[in-house]
């Protein structure tokens, strides 16, 4: 009797020591995020993730294989200012996930909502909402994970979106993390000296994704060729488009990888422009699987078609 | 003599840095209140609510606007098709709630008031109230949301419109490896022009209607998936009184013995969705297949008739080409429930432009026969004008 109850507790034991084994089931929106995720985590985290990076960020499809994982995780990471609106909110719904509840206006509610835009610099608040002015964002233009600066902001709320959910791990996170920011230091002073060479360069984008971009290269955006943000372009939009750019001197079309390369093409043949393809979430090309790869491969391909090396 | 000039210069040079120390002074002042002011306005906004109004937790709103022109066989006219409002809000942390309010020619009704659980443990969520019925795939999607401007035939017929239920609804998350889920319900009754049974009195348990649904979801490749449905709707008895006022008869027969009544329902969506495209290109294929078995009254006696087993279903392809323009074709064939024999086929082509997000036109040719000697081919061309003004969206259940 006695050798059963020994035998018992040491199975208790066994198995709670077990369970603080367990790592921390994330799920990231994102795959940049998935990448500072996995370096902050390390070993203490299990990553899944929502986007498969080729996509258009704002048409992410809710396919129903992402709603067991969302069920069985402790934690989602995110980069809000509602872009992933399309998505994250309708799965988190029918997830059934007490820590992780759908929110009209933030998205994710619940304990294991991690927010990456908390402090962000966030541009273009909008003075009016109307969609009369297209498909804008409440709360600012959400595509800051294009600035190379905001990866910082990024590893920082994720490491303390761990350290909340993990407290016995919180030193490995917080130790993690100066290692990752001390690496992504590095390559800001390099990629600042890349952007030295776009400062003052006139441009266009498809879709109004790059003001966070421009803040760190210097890139002077005019236009875009949709008509309004999440409005496809129209006839008598893209004209004026042409006009503006041969009036101001545009030397750059950026195209982001989700939209066919059609309409860009037929412009820089108008103006001159050179087209630029950039991603806007990580692995939207084969090689871009990191927040680094991501951002490296943007300011190449930036500084590829204005003719300046890196 | 020396401390007379050396005093004269004092004085004289204090005059003239007099003016230069105010300038000096100045900025440093100004800086001071920037931040003083700067502080107070910082602390104004922290320490104010979210809102300010009295309509802080007022629920949001969003109203869809569905017109056509519509011509059948060169008869044609301008259709209001409905203005239906939505109106959603978290009730408490453990509740949401929402309605649709839609008013069409037919005058105004309550489509949804339906409350839903939010924190119930074990994977499961619990509606209620009235509800659109989570029976088969396309069945419970409001008017506006179909990829064609008319509500299939099968469905139309052996639903009675949207599966429209008062009553409440279970489902569960089954916790496995991969997407499966279960629903149970019992309402009233399914289906808003459903006239088996009606919202109103009361009834015995066997009358209600009861239903059971599974479904699960595949990834065949990265870009190809299958979501595959099975389903039932049960209904054990019905009471069906004789109209004596029709058939004359000194007393009215009361039946209520094999009059159970069963739709069952196998559903599949095929969906070929390149990442590339996000949800601009791409090809959904789905298919619905309806089997109704029930006794079978004669309408305007209200007397039995034979139990009767008739099967209905659709199938459509939707190829999407570009950001705007997408359009397929829909088969559906239906079963008379009343004469099996009886079939009613109707070929659809539809093409729809997605002027934005929230504006759309689509076109439609239908072409419809009934398979009965003389029967005259019906012709009907639509064009749809759909506008969504507020608060909009597209859930899980309606992708």
């Amino acid at each position: 009797m006695r050798s059963n109850v020994i035998l018992s507790l040491c199975l208790s034991v066994l198995c709670a020591r077990a369970a603080d084994a367990r790592p921390l089931n994330v799920v990231a929106t994102l795959p940049e995020l998935a990448d500072i995720a996995t370096r902050v985590g390390g070993a203490h985290v299990k990553i899944d993730v929502l986007a498969r990076g080729t996509e258009d960020i704002h048409q992410v499809v809710m396919r129903p294989s992402l709603v067991p994982t969302l069920n069985r995780a402790d934690a989602v990471v995110y980069l809000g200012l509602t872009v992933e609106h399309t998505f994250l909110p309708g799965l988190l719904d029918v997830a059934r996930n007490p820590n992780l509840r759908e929110d009209a206006v933030k998205q994710c509610a619940g304990p294991g909502c991690v927010d990456c835009s908390e402090g962000v610099k966030i541009l273009e608040k909008p003075s009016t909402l109307s969609r009369s002015e297209g498909e804008i964002h409440p709360n600012g233009n959400p595509h800051y994970n294009l600035d190379p600066e905001e990866g910082l902001t990024i590893a920082r709320n994720i490491a303390a979106g761990l350290s909340r959910l993990d407290p016995d791990h919180a030193a490995d996170y917080q130790k993690n993390l100066k290692v990752y920011l001390a690496e992504l230091d590095a390559k800001l002073v390099e990629w600042r000296k890349w952007a030295a060479s776009l400062k003052g360069v006139k441009a266009v984008s498809y879709h109004q994704d790059v003001p966070y971009l421009a803040r760190f290269t210097g890139l002077e955006f005019v236009g875009t060729l949709e008509a309004k943000p999440g409005v496809a372009p129209t006839p008598m939009h893209l004209e004026k488009l042409v006009e503006l750019m041969k009036h101001d001197k545009v030397a750059l079309i950026v195209r982001e990888q989700q939209y066919a390369p059609k309409l860009p093409g037929w412009l820089a043949e108008k103006t001159g422009a050179k087209v630029a393809v950039i991603g806007t979430m990580g692995k939207a090309f084969p090689e871009t699987d990191t927040f680094i790869k991501m951002s490296e491969h943007n300011l190449k391909a930036l500084l590829g078609a204005v003719g300046k090396a890196p | 003599m020396y401390h007379l000039i050396f005093l004269t210069f004092a004085a004289f040079l204090a005059a003239a840095l007099a003016p230069l120390a105010g300038a000096q002074e100045t900025p440093v002042a100004d800086t001071r209140n920037l931040l003083k002011d700067l502080q107070q306005r910082v602390l104004k906004l922290e320490g104010a609510p979210a809102k300010s109004s009295l309509n802080a937790f007022n629920p949001a709103i969003g109203m869809a606007l569905d017109a056509a022109f519509h011509d059948s066989n060169d008869k044609a006219a301008f259709q209001f098709r409905a203005a239906e409002l939505g109106i959603s809000a978290p009730v408490d942390p453990y509740l949401k709630a929402w309605t649709f309010i839609t008013g069409s020619n037919g005058g105004v009704g309550v489509e949804e008031a339906t409350l839903e659980t939010t924190a119930l443990p074990y994977n499961l969520t619990a509606r209620g109230g009235r509800l659109f019925a989570t029976f088969g795939r396309m069945a419970h999607f409001h008017d506006h949301e179909l990829p064609v401007v008319e509500r299939p035939r099968s469905l139309d017929t052996y639903i009675g419109g949207e599966t429209q239920a008062d009553g409440m609804e279970v489902s569960w998350l089954v916790p496995a490896g991969f997407y499966l889920n279960a629903t149970f319900g019992t309402y009233n009754k399914m289906g808003a022009e459903n006239d088996r049974q009606d919202n109103l009195g009361s009834r015995a348990l066997d009358e209600f209607t009861y239903l059971g649904r599974l479904n699960t979801y595949v990834d065949l490749t990265e870009a190809q998936s299958v979501e595959l449905g099975v389903d039932t709707a049960w209904t054990p008895k019905r009471t069906v009184t004789e109209d004596v006022t029709v058939t004359g008869s000194a007393s009215a027969l009361t039946t209520r013995r094999n009059t159970w009544r069963t739709l069952n329902g196998v559903d599949m969506t095929y969906r070929h969705q390149p990442s590339q495209g996000g949800l601009y290109k791409g090809l959904i294929w789905g298919t619905e297949v309806m089997q109704n078995s029930e006794r079978r009254f004669d309408p305007a006696t209200k007397l039995p008739t034979d139990r009767l087993r008739a099967y209905s279903g659709y199938s459509f392809v939707e190829l999407k080409t570009s950001r705007g323009w997408r359009g397929g074709l829909m088969a559906d064939l239906t079963e008379d429930q009343d004469d099996p024999h009886r079939l009613t086929k109707t070929f659809t082509g539809f093409l729809t432009y997605d002027v934005t997000e929230f504006q759309r036109l689509r076109l439609t040719y239908a072409e419809g026969l009934v398979n009965v000697p003389g029967a005259v081919k019906n012709h009907t061309v639509a064009l749809q004008w759909t506008g969504i003004i507020g608060k909009h969206v597209h859930g899980f259940r309606d992708r």
